[in-house]
């Protein structure tokens, strides 16, 4: 269970730290006026106090008034359900390629919601495939990444 | 006369098959983004967006403008046929929509959003034609001082009237500034804000950001909210649609007023999203219907599509003629044009007289086609939304991967665009608004060099902001809305509660 108040400020202090970290990494680029006009740190060194400063506000205002509960058990089931998947999708494209990624997704996708309806995932999975080989690479000739995988066996 | 003289001469660039055939293409691809949950006009347009760069400008724009226009009937679609708003822009249609097609008059629903959203994007098209080429001419005399005081204006109008939390806003916005300035800096060629990802020279594009924010984010706002499909029927009545488009002009007080607001809430960057709901509240608060309103009445209806589609299409306005886009899928086509080596600003009026008035003619056709294909097509992407969540999903979240990397065939890319993701989540779960985020990304190095070339010709000083009453004025009027929302705070404050509520 989240409250609104935790995600509230889950939320703030990721934004807080991305401030922070412009403002430090402005730093180097040197703030201020020089003889070759406004230095280059200057405009983002501006840009992340402000992010610090609001998010230090959103912060103290999240926690007055965010609401009890906004994810109950059942909403972050299906929270994980859809992003868990994504995540290893996107974490084994550089291993095994992005087409074999795609298809296994979509057959993992189909083959946990319709048990049993393996045949028609695995068509589903190579129909996917296929389709993104069509329209990327042969119709617009964008060559989407082959992995290790796609090394190892030359493709 | 001059204009309407430019105006032939860009249907004569538009009307071409090849431009008919990609107008249809943009439209079907804008209603399928629009009915898909998760997938939206921006995702779409920087989907596209790789695929035009071996296109004529002209060419790419007619697509990409098309399609933003498909979006905004497809999101419509949906919100009156299920109750799920296709973009965030349709919500408010929801409101009296859906009760009207649930009571058994699906037709006079649809066709009451189509006829105003059509006469609202005629209104924007309108005040383009009239107007965009006077707007660029004053702009040609505009420097660095009073092209940064436009920018200013329009942040500050996001803060001030984009309806969101102020300072969400504000952090939102900045948070987009610092991602433009990610890279090299273009005025003294130093790196900045790599964190030490020697990738991260090329800079954030915001094209991964959008498919983060807009795609997986709406995807998991959507598998979370787990919407229940009761299918109406979806079988259009042609007669009904001729006698509701028939029967309109007698709304002509509630359609011109939602034009009006829409127009208003394009230009300024306000956004579609926001125009909707303004013109909702103002009709219910005006409209002598007033009771039937959320009951199924034709006004509320009127009103949302209305103020919707007139600002989907002003937004174009001061993207042409400032470069300055006043909605989120603007900013990406804005982006577009500066891939295509366009600059957009003023001087394309000069310098790119076919692009521009070609782009205009279309907008007229595109938005007949629009209607049009629309209507035709409800039977066939209603049945689409009866494909079961579990499997759009995948395949979106493939969409956006793909689009992602094919920015810049980089891996990071993939890995930045789920960041933004859980970001898009937690944003529009926490009623931070995205627009502000994607705008700032991609106009945030103009006004960073505005600002600096403005203080290079003052010699560091700040005054130069006050110099020159034009440059004074917008800057005054920029601060004036930023604390707009502490002035209405503090007024709340002084007035007992009783004496707000009507």
């Amino acid at each position: 269970m989240v409250s609104g108040r935790s995600l509230e400020t889950a939320t703030a202090l990721v934004t807080a730290a991305f401030g922070a970290a412009v403002v430090v990494s402005s730093l180097d680029n040197g703030i201020g006026w020089s003889s070759a006009g406004v230095e280059s740190g200057t405009f983002p060194f501006i840009v992340g106090l402000v992010i610090l400063s609001g998010s230090v506000f959103n912060l103290w205002q999240g926690w007055l008034h965010a609401q009890a509960v906004i994810l109950g058990p059942s909403e972050l089931r299906r929270l994980g359900q859809l992003f868990v998947p994504a995540v290893v999708f996107v974490g084994i494209i550089p291993l095994i390629g992005m087409y074999p990624a795609s298809a296994l997704y979509v057959f993992g996708a189909l083959a946990w919601q319709k048990r049993g309806a393996l045949l028609l995932a695995a068509l589903a999975a190579i129909g996917a495939a296929l389709a993104l080989y069509l329209i990327f690479e042969v119709t617009f000739q964008i060559s989407l990444p082959r992995g290790v995988l796609g090394a190892l066996l030359g493709f | 006369m001059e204009n309407l003289e430019a105006l032939m001469h860009g249907f004569g660039i538009a009307v071409s098959g090849n431009h008919i055939f990609l107008m249809l293409i943009g439209v079907l691809l804008g209603i399928l983004v629009g009915v898909l949950p998760g997938l939206g006009a921006p995702n779409g347009v920087s989907l596209l967006l790789p695929l035009t760069f071996g296109m004529q400008p002209v060419s790419a724009i007619i697509l990409l403008s098309s399609m933003y226009w498909g979006a905004l009937f497809g999101g419509s679609v949906t919100s009156i046929l299920f109750n799920i708003p296709g973009e965030p822009s349709s919500v408010a249609t929801t409101f009296d929509g859906y009760p009207m097609a649930r009571d058994g008059r699906p037709t006079t629903a649809l066709a009451t959003a189509f006829g105003s959203a059509a006469f609202g994007a005629l209104a924007g098209v309108v005040l383009i034609t009239l107007s965009a080429s006077w707007v660029a001419q004053v702009a040609l005399a505009f420097g660095p001082p009073e092209y940064f005081a436009v920018y200013f204006l329009a942040f500050a109008s996001f803060v001030g009237m984009g309806g969101s939390p102020p300072v969400k806003t504000l952090v939102s916005l900045a948070i987009g500034f610092a991602l433009a300035a990610v890279g090299i800096d273009t005025v003294s060629g130093s790196v900045r804000l790599t964190m030490g990802i020697d990738e991260l020279v090329k800079g954030v594009s915001f094209v991964v950001a959008v498919m983060g924010l807009f795609g997986i984010g709406e995807l998991l706002i959507a598998v979370e909210e787990e919407f229940h499909v009761k299918a109406i029927s979806s079988k259009v009545e042609w007669r009904e649609v001729f006698r509701t488009l028939a029967g309109l002009p007698r709304y002509g007080w509630a359609l011109l007023r939602s034009a009006a607001i829409g127009c208003w809430m394009g230009i300024t960057p306000g956004g579609p999203t926001a125009a909707s709901f303004m013109s909702y509240g103002i009709a219910k608060r005006l409209s002598p219907r007033r009771a039937n309103f959320g009951k199924g009445e034709p006004e509320g209806i009127i009103a949302p599509e209305t103020a919707d589609h007139a600002a989907g299409t002003s937004a174009l306005l001061p993207m042409l003629s400032l470069g300055i886009p006043g909605s989120a899928t603007a900013a990406v086509m804005m982006g577009g044009l500066m891939i295509w080596g366009l600059n957009p600003g003023p001087m394309l009026f000069v310098e790119q007289k076919d692009f521009v008035w070609g782009l205009i003619a279309s907008m007229y056709l595109g938005n007949v086609v629009a209607v049009a294909l629309v209507l035709l097509t409800v039977p066939i992407f209603a049945a689409l939304m009866r494909v079961p969540f579990f499997i759009i999903a995948p395949v979106i979240v493939i969409i956006c991967t793909v689009g992602a990397y094919s920015v810049s065939n980089s891996y990071l890319d993939v890995m930045l665009m789920m960041g933004f993701g859980v970001l898009g989540y937690l944003f529009k779960k926490l009623h931070y608004p995205l627009a502000p985020l994607v705008l700032a990304m991609v106009i945030g190095d103009k006004a960073e060099d505005a600002f600096r070339q403005s203080m290079l010709m003052s010699r560091g000083s700040l005054g130069i902001f006050f110099a020159k009453p034009l440059v004074a004025t917008l800057i005054l009027l920029g601060a004036a809305l930023l604390l707009m929302p502490v002035i209405w705070r503090t007024i709340g404050r002084m007035m007992p509660r009783s004496q707000l509520k009507p």
